[in-house]
């Protein structure tokens, strides 16, 4: 092949900028399912609320209130699923879990079109983040750089809280044996609840800063949910190694292989994905072992 | 194991003859409506078998029944076979890479069992969506329908082609009964309930699901075909995860390990979608809201719900019965 060096620094760089993106939808539902057994398909419908929260919001007062204040927006939606329908669907199977998150699925995806319309949205790139940096001698757009530099710090920020305070301890404790914890004088449901809205702040937060990348449509959501979900299986539930390995796993992968091997690109990533459940069919990093 | 009471046969004789009916009375929208119902019925079917009779939550059911619709388009236009050889061929082409997913899935349970199956059919999805062979997005079209001309009957008038429908819907439950109060479906039922103790007692479990996993397959196959016959196109839309979905909506909405249940299901979610969207464009917000709602009463669907207030009816006659005939007794023996 004629690609020079600095061909594959770019596909490497939208490898990882994919796989940031990935991370920051898939940690908040790895954690769910591993501290609360809660399999949330409407994980990707939040994203796509954040999106729309986001465009709404940067068309009032800018990029940065979107930016910021979207994901607070969809925490507070969280907030709402979780006392209203969630709590209740705690105990039940996972099937039971999966179809009533379908019907969010459903419901949510009907509400973006009443509310925002049929139509794509678009955001605009703030002036900060525009236009190219020369990177590792390619030049990379400036706000590309800013995703995956987000996506680290995202990544370091909850390595830390995890792996270093107190509630990090207790988060792990509840993944491990939430019977134990509560015995242990750790109040779980809280927990749960903190753990739910974050997660929901993070899917909240890739969707506000994917909507400049992709443009913001009702099923966008529908169609981030497939990849995120392969990746907390490839990775293993439960865990931020887990999620972190399996996005870049899927980054890698996607990327590499629709340069490498167009025709198998897309069915590549799914027989990985088969392959890995078929040698551990609980990822590879799973929480608990 | 599967039985049939009162109740299922009552059910099953009156959308037996409500089918007959439409298929006999409607109009041409009517028919294309009913043909709509009993081909979906029949893809409920199978996922029953697997979901309800053996707890292998699948979501690769609708991609199955693409896999079905393409095998036959693909056999009947472009490789220039004679229908029912295609059929017959797309139903056990879809029977065995079922029975190769069953193998490969009987490892997992619960949610890694769901997510296992939705990746094999978003990866028959991608597939079909990206290879040439399949015409990509455009889909395929000019699909003929069976020739039944030996027995007089012509299938391209829809009448024809709905009663065809039903009769084969009929077959199908037919043999998913069969399947069912085979050894094979016993053994399953077995595995649904402590898969190590089957194990214990010398089962090969991963057989005993790949094998029903097939046969529910080649039944989802079926409704593929007859799905590609009933359009005369078919696009990679069909293999899409969301119809596998649906179609596990509509299982639980009829009434998940019941087999009737979901036929009735069938029925409700094509009617409840035609109306629906004849009065708005947002009818998967009812649906969505509708499935919550079922899910969250923790009745078993409709016709579950029916089953449990019917029993509870019986139970209570029984008592009654038992209270009257007792102070008789006692009065006799004082």
């Amino acid at each position: 092949m004629s690609h020079d060096i600095g061909f594959w620094t770019l596909q490497a760089l939208n490898a990882l900028q994919l796989s940031m993106l990935l991370f920051l939808l898939s940690i908040g539902l790895t954690v769910i399912f591993g501290l609360m057994h809660f399999v949330n398909l409407a994980h990707g419908s939040l994203y796509a609320l954040g999106a729309y929260f986001a465009a709404s919001l940067a068309a009032v007062g800018g990029y940065w209130m979107g930016f910021f204040l979207a994901p607070v927006a969809v925490a507070g939606v969280g907030m709402l699923l979780y006392t209203g329908l969630i709590k209740r669907m705690r105990k039940s199977g996972p099937m039971a879990q999966v179809l009533v998150t379908f019907g969010l699925i459903f419901a949510m995806l009907d509400l973006t079109r009443i509310f925002w319309g049929d139509l794509a949205l678009a955001i605009e790139v703030p002036a900060l983040l525009e236009g190219r940096l020369a990177f590792l001698g390619v030049e990379y757009p400036t706000y590309r750089l800013f995703v995956i530099a987000l996506g680290a710090l995202i990544l370091g920020a909850l390595a830390f809280v995890l792996g270093r305070t107190q509630i990090g301890a207790m988060i792990r404790a509840g993944v491990d044996n939430d019977a134990m914890a509560a015995c242990l004088g750790i109040n779980v449901e809280r927990l749960f609840f903190i753990v739910f809205c974050v997660g929901c702040a993070l899917a909240g937060l890739a969707g506000a800063v994917a909507a400049p990348l992709l443009s913001v449509t009702p099923d966008m959501g529908l169609q981030i949910l497939i990849p995120t979900l392969i990746v907390i299986v490839i990775g293993g539930l439960g865990s931020l190694k887990g999620a972190i390995a399996g996005s870049l796993i899927y980054g890698v992968v996607q990327t590499f292989g629709a340069v490498l091997a167009p025709q198998l690109a897309s069915v590549l990533i799914y027989a990985l994905l088969a392959a890995v459940l078929v040698i551990r069919p609980v990822g590879l990093f799973p929480a608990k072992g | 194991m599967f039985r049939h009471n009162a109740l299922r046969y009552t059910a099953l004789v009156l959308l037996a003859a409500g089918a007959l009916f439409q298929a006999l009375t409607a109009e041409y929208f009517g028919l294309e409506i009913l043909t709509e119902i009993l081909i979906l019925a029949i893809l409920v079917l199978a996922l029953d078998i697997v979901a309800g009779f053996g707890g292998m939550v699948s979501l690769c059911h609708g991609a199955l029944m693409g896999v079905g619709a393409y095998a036959y388009a693909l056999l009947s236009t472009k490789a220039g076979i004679a229908p029912p050889v295609a059929m017959a061929g797309a139903i056990a082409l879809t029977g065995a890479i079922a029975w190769g997913i069953g193998a490969i899935c009987s490892r997992s349970h619960g949610i890694y069992f769901i997510m296992a199956t939705l990746a094999f059919g978003q990866m028959g999805y991608s597939y079909v969506f990206e290879a040439p062979i399949f015409g990509g997005d455009d889909g395929l079209g000019g699909i003929a329908r069976l020739d039944l001309g030996l027995i007089g009957v012509d299938l391209n008038d829809s009448r024809s082609f709905a009663l065809f429908c039903l009769a084969v819907l009929g077959a199908a439950y037919g043999a998913a009964v069969l399947i069912l109060r085979s050894g094979l479906g016993r053994s399953l039922s077995g595995v649904m309930h402590n898969e190590q103790r089957m194990r214990a007692l010398g089962l090969t479990v991963w057989r005993v699901k790949a094998d029903v996993f097939g046969l529910s397959g080649m039944i989802a196959g079926v409704a593929g075909a007859l799905a590609a016959q009933h359009v005369m196109y078919i696009s990679p839309g069909l293999l899409s995860w969301t119809v596998s979905g649906e179609a596990l909506v509509v299982v639980i909405l009829g009434g998940l390990g019941t087999l009737v249940g979901p036929l009735i299901g069938a029925a409700a979610f094509v009617l409840l979608k035609h109306e629906l969207s004849a009065i708005t464009t947002y009818w998967h917000l009812v649906v969505g809201v509708l499935l919550i709602a079922v899910v969250m009463s923790r009745a078993n669907g409709i016709f579950g719900w029916i089953e449990a207030r019917w029993g509870a009816r019986m139970e209570r006659r029984i008592a009654d019965a038992a209270r009257k005939h007792q102070p008789e007794e006692v009065a006799s023996d004082a």
